[in-house]
C-alpha cells in the first residue's frame, strides 16, 4: 500500500471516493508509521549528529531535552493531522461535499502527507538547509496531491476542490506557523536548546 | 436622474494602473538585485549608490509607494465612481494627483541613491518629499472625498471606509512622524529624540503596515472581490463591524516592534496584547472574503483573476496570524532581527498585496479597455509562478530566521556567544540563494503579467461608462457596487443588486 499511495495515487483517491473499505483501511493502518516517522527521525538524527544550524558546531541535548522534543513533535503531528481532517469535515458543507464520512477524510489527508513524511527522512541529518531543500519539494508535492485528491473524494467540481484545498493550505501554514511559534516560546522558557535567555 | 452626459473619468485609472504595474517591476528588481548582493556583495561593484544601504529603502519604497500607493489610488478611483453612482470630483486634480505622485516617487527613489536619508524606516524620504506628499495626498483626499460628498447613493459602500481610513490615517502618520528641523536641502533632524523617537517612527511604520497595506487594500478587497465573485459580500455587517474593531485595535499595536528594548515594558504589552486582539478582526474579514468567494466556484474555469484572490486571502490569514504570534514577546525573543520577520512582510507584500492587485488588475483592464485580456494562458501561468515564489521565499526565511534566532541566543558555559555575528552571517548564503531563485520567480511572474496587461491596453482608450441610471436614488443598496457595462458592452445589470 504504501508503493500505491507514492506511485499511483490517483488510483488511491478514486478507491477511496469509492469507498472500498480494503484500501481505507490499509490507507488507515499506514497513518500510524506516518505520524511516527518524523519523531523517530528527528529523535536518531538529534542524538548521531546533533542540530547543524549552519554554523560549525552541532548543538547536542541531553535524554530528557530529546524526549521532550520528539513527543511534543509526535503530539504536534497528530493534533495537525486531526484538526485538519475535522476542519475540512467543517469545511465540507460550504464546498457541496456534504456530509463525507470521516475515515475516508482520514484516508485522504494519510495519502496527502505521504511524500512529507517519507522526506522527514531528512531528520536523520539535522541540517536545517539540508531538511529545507529536502522539504519543500515534499510540501510541492503534498500540496499537489491535495490539489487533486479533495475533489475526487469529496466529489465535487475541481474548481470547489481548488478553494476548499485553497481554504486548507490557509489553515496548514497557520498550523505550521503556530508549530514554529510554539517552538520559540518553549525554547524561551528553558526546553529544548539551552539559550542565553 | 442621472444625466447620462456624465462618464466615468477611467482614464486617470489606467495611467495609474500602468505606473504601477511599472514600479512593480522596478521594484521587484531592485528587490532581486539586493537579494543577490546578500551573496554576492561585490555586487554593488564599488559604487556608494549600488550600495545595501541605498537600495533596500530604494525597494521598499519603490513598492510601497510606487506600486502600492498607485494601485491603491487606482482602485480608489475606479470604485468610488461606481459606489458613488457620479463621476470623479474635480478630475484635474486626479491627473495632478496621478502624475505629481510619480514624480515624488521617482525623484525621491533617486534621493535615496544619492544618499539623503532621514533613516527612519519606510520615511526614509527627506523633508522637501515630505511636504510635496502631504500636498499630494491632500489633493487624493479632496478627490476621494468630493466625490463621496456628492454621490447619489446614500450609504457609503464598506470599501470607501477603508479607502477614507487609509487617506486620514496615513495623514495623520505622515506629517506627525515626519515633523523635523530641516538644516540643509537634504538633511533635516526629527523633533523627537531617544525612546521617544522610537515610539513615534513605530507608531508610524506598524500602522503603514496597518492601514496602507492592510487596510487600503481591504478597500480593494471588499470592491473588487464581489464584482468578481458576482455575488453580494456573504455578511455585510460583519465588514461594517470589523473595519471598527480593525480601526481602533491596530493603532495600538506599534510599540511590538520595539520588544526588550528601553520603551516601557507597559507599552510592550499593551501593544502585544492589541496586536493579539487585533487577530479577531483580521480574521473576520478573511472568512467573510472566504465565504463570498465560496459561491463563486464556476468563475474559476473562465477568470484567472479569481486564483489570485483566492490565494490572496489564503496567505492575508496566514500573515494577520504571524504578526500577532511574533508580537507574543516569548515568541518575538528568538523571532526578532532574523529573517523571519523578512519572510513574514513578504508572506504579506507577495501573498496578499501583490496577489490582490494582481487579481484587481486582471479584473478591471480587460473591463476598462473593452477587450478580453491578451492572454488568459499567462495569466494562469503568472499565477502558479506567484504562488511557488511567494512560497519559496516565506519557507527559506522561516529557515533562515530559526537558524539565526538559535544561533544568536546560544551561550557558552561562562555565558559567552557561542558565534559571532560574522559566523551567523556567512552560514546564511544557501537560504539567501534559495530567496534569490524565489524572487526571481515572483519577478519573471510579473513581468508577464506586465506585458499580458500591456497588450491588453496597447492602442485602446478606456471604454466610455455612465453611472447607471438610479431609480431610488437616496435608498440605494450600500451591499453590492453597483453594476457597469461589461467588456463585451452588455449593462451587466444581470449583477445582483
Amino acid at each position: 500500500m504504501l508503493v500505491a499511495v507514492l506511485h499511483a495515487p490517483g488510483t488511491v483517491f478514486k478507491e477511496i471516493a469509492a469507498g472500498n473499505t480494503r484500501v481505507i483501511g490499509a490507507v488507515q493502518r499506514l497513518t500510524f508509521l506516518f505520524i511516527l516517522m518524523p519523531p523517530i527521525f528527528s529523535w536518531i538524527g538529534s542524538t548521531y549528529f546533533g542540530w547543524r544550524l549552519g554554523s560549525n558546531d552541532p548543538l547536542y541535548f541531553d535524554t530528557t531535552a530529546r524526549v521532550i522534543i520528539s513527543f511534543f513533535y509526535a503530539d504536534a503531528l497528530i493534533l495537525g493531522y486531526i484538526s485538519t481532517v475535522l476542519i475540512a469535515r467543517w469545511m465540507s458543507k460550504t464546498y457541496g461535499g456534504g456530509k463525507v464520512a470521516t475515515e475516508k477524510l482520514f484516508a485522504l489527508f494519510t495519502v496527502v502527507v505521504a511524500p512529507l513524511c517519507v522526506a522527514s527522512a531528512s531528520h536523520l541529518y539535522p541540517q536545517v538547509f539540508f531538511n529545507v531543500l529536502i522539504l519543500i519539494p515534499a510540501v510541492m508535492w503534498s500540496m499537489t496531491l491535495l490539489y487533486r485528491g479533495l475533489p475526487i473524494v469529496m466529489n465535487i467540481p475541481p474548481e470547489r476542490g481548488m478553494l476548499m484545498s485553497s481554504s486548507l493550505v490557509g489553515w496548514l501554514l497557520v498550523a505550521f506557523v503556530s508549530l514554529l511559534g510554539i517552538s520559540a516560546a518553549l525554547w524561551t522558557y528553558g526546553f529544548g536548546p539551552s539559550l542565553g535567555v | 436622474m442621472t444625466d447620462f452626459r456624465e462618464i466615468y473619468h477611467d482614464g486617470v485609472v489606467k495611467r495609474l494602473v500602468q505606473f504601477s504595474i511599472i514600479w512593480a517591476v522596478v521594484g521587484m528588481l531592485v528587490g532581486v538585485w539586493i537579494a543577490a548582493e546578500l551573496i554576492w556583495p561585490g555586487l554593488d561593484l564599488g559604487q556608494f549608490w549600488l550600495s545595501f544601504g541605498r537600495l533596500r529603502p530604494l525597494h521598499t519604497n519603490g513598492i510601497i509607494f510606487g506600486f502600492g500607493v498607485s494601485a491603491l489610488m487606482a482602485t480608489a478611483f475606479y470604485s468610488v465612481q461606481r459606489t458613488s453612482n457620479v463621476p470623479l470630483f474635480m478630475p484635474r486634480l486626479a491627473w495632478i494627483c496621478c502624475y505629481g505622485w510619480q514624480v515624488v516617487v521617482l525623484a525621491g527613489g533617486l534621493s535615496l541613491l544619492a544618499g539623503w536619508t532621514s533613516t527612519k524606516e519606510y520615511a526614509e524620504l527627506e523633508w522637501p518629499f515630505d511636504i510635496a506628499i502631504t500636498i499630494l495626498w491632500v489633493c487624493f483626499a479632496v478627490v476621494f472625498f468630493g466625490t463621496i460628498a456628492t454621490r447619489r447613493i446614500k450609504p457609503i459602500y464598506v470599501s470607501n471606509w477603508f479607502y477614507g481610513a487609509l487617506i486620514i490615517v496615513i495623514a495623520m502618520l505622515h506629517i506627525v512622524n515626519n515633523l523635523a528641523l530641516p538644516v540643509s536641502l537634504n538633511k533635516s533632524y526629527s523633533i523627537y529624540a531617544g525612546a521617544q523617537d522610537a515610539v513615534v517612527q513605530w507608531w508610524y511604520g506598524h500602522n503603514a503596515v496597518g492601514f496602507l497595506l492592510t487596510g487600503g487594500f481591504l478597500g480593494m478587497l471588499y470592491y473588487f472581490l464581489p464584482k468578481q465573485a458576482n455575488q453580494p459580500i456573504w455578511s455585510y455587517r460583519l465588514s461594517v463591524i470589523s473595519f471598527w474593531a480593525f480601526t481602533y485595535t491596530y493603532i495600538w499595536a506599534g510599540p511590538h516592534h520595539l520588544h526588550y528594548s528601553s520603551v516601557p515594558e507597559w507599552v510592550q504589552s499593551l501593544a502585544m496584547v492589541m496586536s493579539l486582539i487585533l487577530l479577531a478582526p483580521s480574521w473576520a474579514t478573511m472568512i467573510n472574503g472566504i465565504m463570498t468567494v465560496s459561491k463563486a466556484w464556476r468563475k474559476l474555469r473562465v477568470d484567472p483573476a479569481m486564483k489570485f484572490i483566492v490565494l490572496a486571502l489564503a496567505f492575508y490569514g496566514l500573515a494577520t496570524f504571524e504578526g500577532p504570534m511574533m508580537a507574543i514577546r516569548s515568541v518575538n525573543i528568538v523571532s526578532h532581527f532574523t529573517d523571519w520577520t523578512i519572510g513574514h512582510v513578504h508572506s504579506g507584500a507577495l501573498g496578499w498585496n501583490a496577489m490582490i492587485t494582481y487579481g484587481t488588475f486582471y479584473f478591471m483592464v480587460p473591463r476598462m479597455m473593452g477587450r478580453e485580456l491578451y492572454s488568459v494562458r499567462l495569466a494562469n501561468i503568472h499565477f502558479w509562478m506567484a504562488l511557488a515564489g511567494t512560497m519559496l521565499y516565506i519557507i527559506a526565511m522561516w529557515g533562515a530566521g530559526i537558524s539565526q534566532g538559535l544561533l544568536w541566543l546560544s551561550v557558552d558555559g561562562i555565558g559567552e556567544l557561542s558565534y559571532s555575528f560574522n559566523d551567523v552571517m556567512a552560514s546564511m548564503v544557501p537560504y539567501y540563494g534559495l530567496r534569490l531563485i524565489a524572487g526571481i520567480i515572483f519577478l519573471i511572474g510579473t513581468i508577464l503579467m506586465a506585458y499580458n496587461l500591456f497588450r491588453t491596453m496597447w492602442g485602446r482608450h478606456t471604454v466610455s461608462v455612465s453611472p447607471p441610471d438610479i431609480v431610488d436614488e437616496i435608498h440605494g443598496t450600500a451591499h453590492m457596487p453597483e453594476p457597469e457595462p461589461d467588456f463585451d458592452g452588455s449593462t451587466g445589470r444581470e449583477v445582483p443588486a
